[in-house]
């Protein structure tokens, strides 16, 4: 059997060629981003080992609310570093800062790209220093800095040259003295440092008299572990105390934490690639089984058991299903840098040096490609079973249709598969796998449901050919060839259905996506409309990160500026409620300005409200109060970032649309004192009564300009705009990811149409004989492609838009959301699927116009 | 194209000088036509015989263009096909040559008018309706105009297929076992379409066939073998057309 069908699979090079790089495309994204993703973890892995060597024993903030909330002020403090030099066997210890801040050159232009951070760091001394000077030195006064090689490079900085850092303090510009190389040369992605002597950081950052870390050296013959117990136990819960080691492991698996959503998020994209695949798998080999029913029958005929014929269309899958894993593998090798590359393009740079293939890759792209296109191929290989062997003597002996299972069997099958299928999805551990598993059971449930209805009639479809008889009547003015083109894409409704349904998983996910963004887009507007009463927005200019504030300072500053008449500064800080194991989203507000930029819905409260919050007062928005069932009156605590237990009273509760609100609103005043918050997020500016933006805004830019850098200014239109340009980034590079599944479906197309040409060889002989032009024929396939991409577009656009706004309407009612349809760019994705159809009619059309006539005359 | 039955058959609608059609390379090579010189006047029903192998087919192919000879010259209406790109021998077949084949070859999608009329369709023209009425009567599926092919029955297929042949007047109709596939009854009423086609609209036809008694229906008979004739006169009667097929099987 095995030989069969390996003999079988050279003489169909090209649909095994088109079927496994369908399977193949998906598993190529699956193994990229686990090539990718690994060699990032890996590429950090190795810069936090560096970072950690020669540090016996390493003291960091204690994070009890989770990784990324740490307080911006820190209790490392030189008491605390006073308490580890008078421990007993320690050598050295010293304290250092390494926080993120902005370098920009002279005329305010930042020198890291995109997204990507800047530190800004302490000498420390040479045993716990990661940089070794390349050119230069260290910075020795407080006008010098030393900065990295890469960074230096770059933006072509030499030394002598001047740079600007700016942290919480007004920026100021520094004579550069060093060009700083990370240690093992390791690459830092785009990310970039800028070393201070130490009060210079600390003055920088408004730290003076702390620290992000301190770093400790135990004396000769004194272990690492030995030395961390004794200083653990003379310092506060304030502070961790771990091994060099132990930072490096906690450094990389935070990290492995804050990346993995982009493992899941490109997972899911594999994902949909596969499913597509699956399609055109199924599809594909359901059309090779109708078109092999006089093989099958012969081998019935010469003994061969159901169980035969049906090993033989499987091992055709195995074949294929290995064959496509193992090219999508190669394929994920090629695609993991195109990821980073894209990913970079999109302003995130990470780091990546050489490339990470774990077995664990290996293994699941081989074994998912496999295992897809093996369950894929089963329904048509179960139909190759019931092939009748008089079907080898006899023409058009078509596959009789399988008998109905008793219901008892059929609930038991079904409940079987149900639960298979979610012990499956615990395994695998996949929140996307369950979804999909149980969308495919419903569709069978739905497919059976029918076939009862049915009873033994064949299927009878009437949306396709109404759909192709509409779509149609854009070719069918063309003549003949369109005329024809329209009534062969519904002579198999079924096969044209499936074609286009793996279409239409594509452009229903960007149809979906596009709805979603557009009303998203419309909601922020809507938001900042009504709620925004103030004039100018000042935010960090790396908008989008919110580990980037800007200085508490600049608020005062901006007041002086001549026209501004209040400046209401806001912050976030995290907390969480007692009993609670998630943290609160908290919003800091100044009360006695924030009301006259800002209209707070009220549901219970009122703007006084705000101006008595004081320091135990606290504002819960509507929907955290329903889900933790706070009243206004009653008495919360909430633990913050500095590890401090405050008690509050809920003194009202608002709705707000625009969700400047977190789920706690407190006074700023409580944020600087109790939750280490230093830095503002955004200051709202509002002008003097006629006071005209065309004059203060420059001035406040101007000010900005010279002591804030990282900071700008944004009217609410231009606000608004910043919003839909993010929108915007995140949909681009979602579209990219969906094309991937729109081209697998291309290949399906491709694969159908070479299937149906070589059927109706004869026919096409026939109209080359009675006088029908190569260009005709080749016409007439395109335009079939055409109607066929445009049933499954018209599918996905309905499914798409539909969904999205289901979805939107059940999940987000009473968020405020509003609907918005985007409607150019659901016309341009309807060019878009007729274009891919033409795309995919290209080798088709060829083909059939290349038909031998007089072969395809005598065929039978 | 009509030209009102000229009994003399003095123009020749389709010639062939020395056609020589050579398969594959060095010893494998096959020669299917050996040097086949005949022309085909105008008005004129001819039929070719001969046993399997002995190039008929081939022969028939080459003469409407379908195939191309290794050596030799082919001419319909004074065109030499030798000399002709596949754009030009495509016009050529779609303006004057008719088919007809065993297996009908009709469109399954389009119905008995919309067969018909395809040859036109795809040349892009207007039917003339009076032509397409004339020919609809005359094959006799004026009823069955609106159906499908899958319901129709092989003689009414057949029958179809006869008239999509004549609708655009082509100067030379090719059939191939026009009644390879039909049994006795269909089979006769298409041959005897075929006849009157020649009679009454002076149609010139060509028909490759291995049945004697679809030979007898033609004004013709030519006998291959080998790929060569070794046959060529007048009609003859059905027992007749088969003592020769036996003198050179």
């Amino acid at each position: 059997m095995l030989s069969l069908v390996l003999r079988g699979f050279l003489q169909r090079k090209l649909r095994v060629l088109l079927t496994g790089i369908a399977i193949a495309l998906g598993v190529a994204l699956m193994a990229g981003t686990y090539i990718l993703t690994d060699t990032i973890n890996k590429s950090f892995a190795g810069i936090f080992n560096v970072a950690n060597r020669g540090h016996d024993v390493v003291i960091t903030p204690t994070q009890s609310l989770g990784r990324n909330t740490r307080s911006q002020t820190s209790p490392v403090t030189d008491r605390i570093l006073a308490q580890v030099r008078a421990t007993p066997g320690v050598a050295e210890a010293a304290g250092s800062i390494f926080t993120p801040g902005a370098f920009l050159d002279v005329h305010g232009k930042r020198l890291t790209v995109g997204g990507a951070p800047a530190f800004i760091g302490s000498e420390v001394p040479t045993r716990f220093e990661s940089f070794t000077v390349a050119h230069g030195r260290f910075a020795a006064n407080a006008s010098e800095v030393a900065i990295d090689e890469a960074t230096a490079n770059r933006n072509n900085l030499k030394l002598g040259g001047q740079m600007v850092v700016a942290g919480s303090a007004p920026a100021k510009p520094y004579t550069i003295v060093g060009i700083l190389r990370f240690g093992g040369g390791q690459s830092f992605g785009g990310a970039g440092a800028a070393i201070l002597t130490l009060p210079e950081a600390q003055r920088v950052l408004a730290l003076p008299g702390h620290f992000d870390q301190i770093d400790v050296a135990a004396r000769s013959g004194i272990a690492a572990n030995v030395l961390r117990e004794r200083i653990r136990a003379v310092l506060p819960s304030t502070v961790d105390v771990r091994t060099g080691a132990q930072q490096a492991a906690k450094d990389t698996s935070d990290l492995e934490s804050n990346l993995g959503f982009i493992r899941t998020f490109l997972l899911v994209f594999a994902y949909v690639a596969l499913v597509v695949g699956a399609f055109i798998i199924f599809n594909t080999f359901s059309i090779t089984v109708a078109q092999r029913t006089r093989e099958f029958g012969l081998l019935r005929t010469l003994g061969a058991s159901r169980r035969q014929v049906m090993q033989s269309v499987l091992y055709e899958g195995l074949l294929l299903g290995v064959g496509g894993s193992v090219l999508g593998l190669l394929g994920g090798l090629v695609l993991a840098p195109a990821l980073n590359a894209l990913f970079k393009a999109f302003g995130a740079d990470l780091p990546h040096n050489g490339t990470v293939v774990q077995t664990r890759t290996i293994v699941v792209s081989l074994l998912v490609g496999t295992v897809v296109t093996l369950l894929a191929g089963l329904p048509p290989a179960l139909r190759a079973t019931r092939v009748p062997p008089i079907a080898a003597m006899r023409e058009g002996v078509g596959i009789p249709p399988r008998r109905l299972p008793s219901r008892r069997r059929l609930i038991g099958r079904f409940l079987a598969v149900l639960v298979l299928f979610i012990a499956l999805s615990v395994i695998v551990g996949g929140k996307v796998l369950l979804p999909v598993l149980l969308v495919i059971w419903a569709w069978r449930l739905i497919r059976l449901i029918a076939r009862v209805r049915r009873g033994d009639r064949p299927p009878h479809y009437r949306l396709v050919p109404a759909l192709a008889r509409v779509i149609g009547v854009l070719v069918s003015w063309r003549g003949i060839t369109g005329r024809l083109a329209r009534e062969n894409s519904i002579r198999q409704p079924g096969r044209t259905l499936i074609t286009a349904a793996a279409l239409t998983v594509g452009i229903a996910l960007v149809a979906f996506v596009s709805v979603l963004a557009d009303g998203t887009k419309a909601t922020i507007n809507q938001a900042v409309s009504r709620s925004f009463a103030g004039d100018l927005i000042i935010e960090n200019s790396q908008a989008g990160n919110r580990e980037q504030g800007i200085p508490a300072l600049l608020a005062p500053s901006v007041r002086q500026v001549p026209g501004v008449a209040s400046v209401t500064p806001i912050a976030f800080t995290v907390g969480r409620l007692r009993g609670s194991s998630s943290n609160a989203r908290v919003t800091a507000i100044d009360p006695a300005t924030f009301e006259r930029v800002y209209r707070v819905e009220w549901k219970q409260g009122s703007n006084a409200t705000l101006l008595a919050l004081g320091n135990e007062g606290v504002v819960v928005t509507k929907g955290y109060a329903e889900s933790k069932h706070l009243k206004v009156g009653q008495r919360i605590s909430v633990l913050t970032p500095t590890e401090e237990h405050v008690p509050l009273t809920v003194r009202g509760i608002a709705s707000d649309n625009a969700r400047l609100l977190g789920n706690l609103t407190i006074t700023l005043a409580l944020a600087r004192a109790s939750f280490g918050q230093g830095e503002d997020a955004l200051d709202f500016v509002s002008y003097a009564p006629g006071a005209s933006n065309a004059e203060v805004q420059p001035a406040v830019n101007r000010l900005l300009a010279a002591a804030f850098p990282q900071a700008r200014s944004r009217t609410a239109a231009q606000f608004k705009q910043d919003q839909a340009n993010q929108i915007n980034t995140l949909l681009a590079l979602i579209y990219v990811l969906l094309a991937l599944s729109v081209i697998v479906s291309l290949f399906g197309i491709v694969n159908t149409l070479i299937l149906s040409i070589y059927e109706r060889t004869r026919e096409l002989g026939m109209m080359r004989a009675i006088g029908t032009s190569r260009r005709q024929i080749r016409q007439m396939i395109r335009y079939e492609s055409v109607i066929t991409a445009l049933i499954g577009g018209v599918f996905g656009l309905v499914i798409g838009v539909v969904g999205a706004v289901l979805v939107t309407s059940l999940a987000l009612s009473g968020s405020g959301y509003v609907q918005s349809i985007p409607v150019g760019t659901l016309a341009i994705l309807i060019v878009v699927a007729a274009v891919a159809g033409l795309l995919a009619a290209q080798l088709p059309a060829r083909r059939a116009a290349r038909l031998d006539m007089l072969q395809a005359l005598a065929s039978e | 194209m009509s030209t009102g039955g000229n009994e003399n058959g003095s123009q020749s609608i389709v010639e062939a000088e020395d056609l020589r059609r050579r398969y594959g390379e060095g010893e494998a090579a096959v020669e299917a036509l050996a040097g086949v010189t005949v022309s085909f006047p105008a008005g004129r029903y001819a039929a070719i015989m001969g046993p399997s192998g002995s190039g008929k087919s081939t022969l028939m192919h080459i003469l409407a263009g379908l195939d191309r000879p290794t050596s030799g010259v082919v001419r319909i209406g004074g065109v030499d096909l030798t000399r002709l790109d596949d754009r030009e021998l495509t016009q050529l077949r779609r303006d004057r040559v008719g088919f007809i084949f065993q297996t009908f070859n009709l469109l399954p999608v389009l119905n008995g008018e919309e067969n018909i009329l395809l040859p036109l369709s795809i040349a892009g023209r207007k039917p003339d309706r009076e032509w397409f009425d004339r020919l609809v009567d005359t094959v006799g599926i004026r009823d069955r105009l609106t159906h499908r092919p899958a319901e129709l029955s092989g003689g009414q297929q057949q029958r179809v297929a006869v008239a999509r042949a004549l609708i655009t007047r082509p100067s030379v109709v090719f059939a191939d076992e026009p009644s390879g596939n039909l049994d006795s009854k269909a089979s006769g009423d298409v041959l005897e379409l075929l006849r009157h086609a020649v009679d009454d609209f002076g149609q010139t036809v060509v028909m490759v066939t291995h049945d004697a008694h679809a030979a007898s229906f033609a004004d013709r008979l030519l006998v291959l073998a080998d790929g060569r004739i070794v046959h060529d006169g007048d009609a003859v009667t059905s027992e007749q057309a088969l003592d020769l097929m036996k003198s050179v099987g």
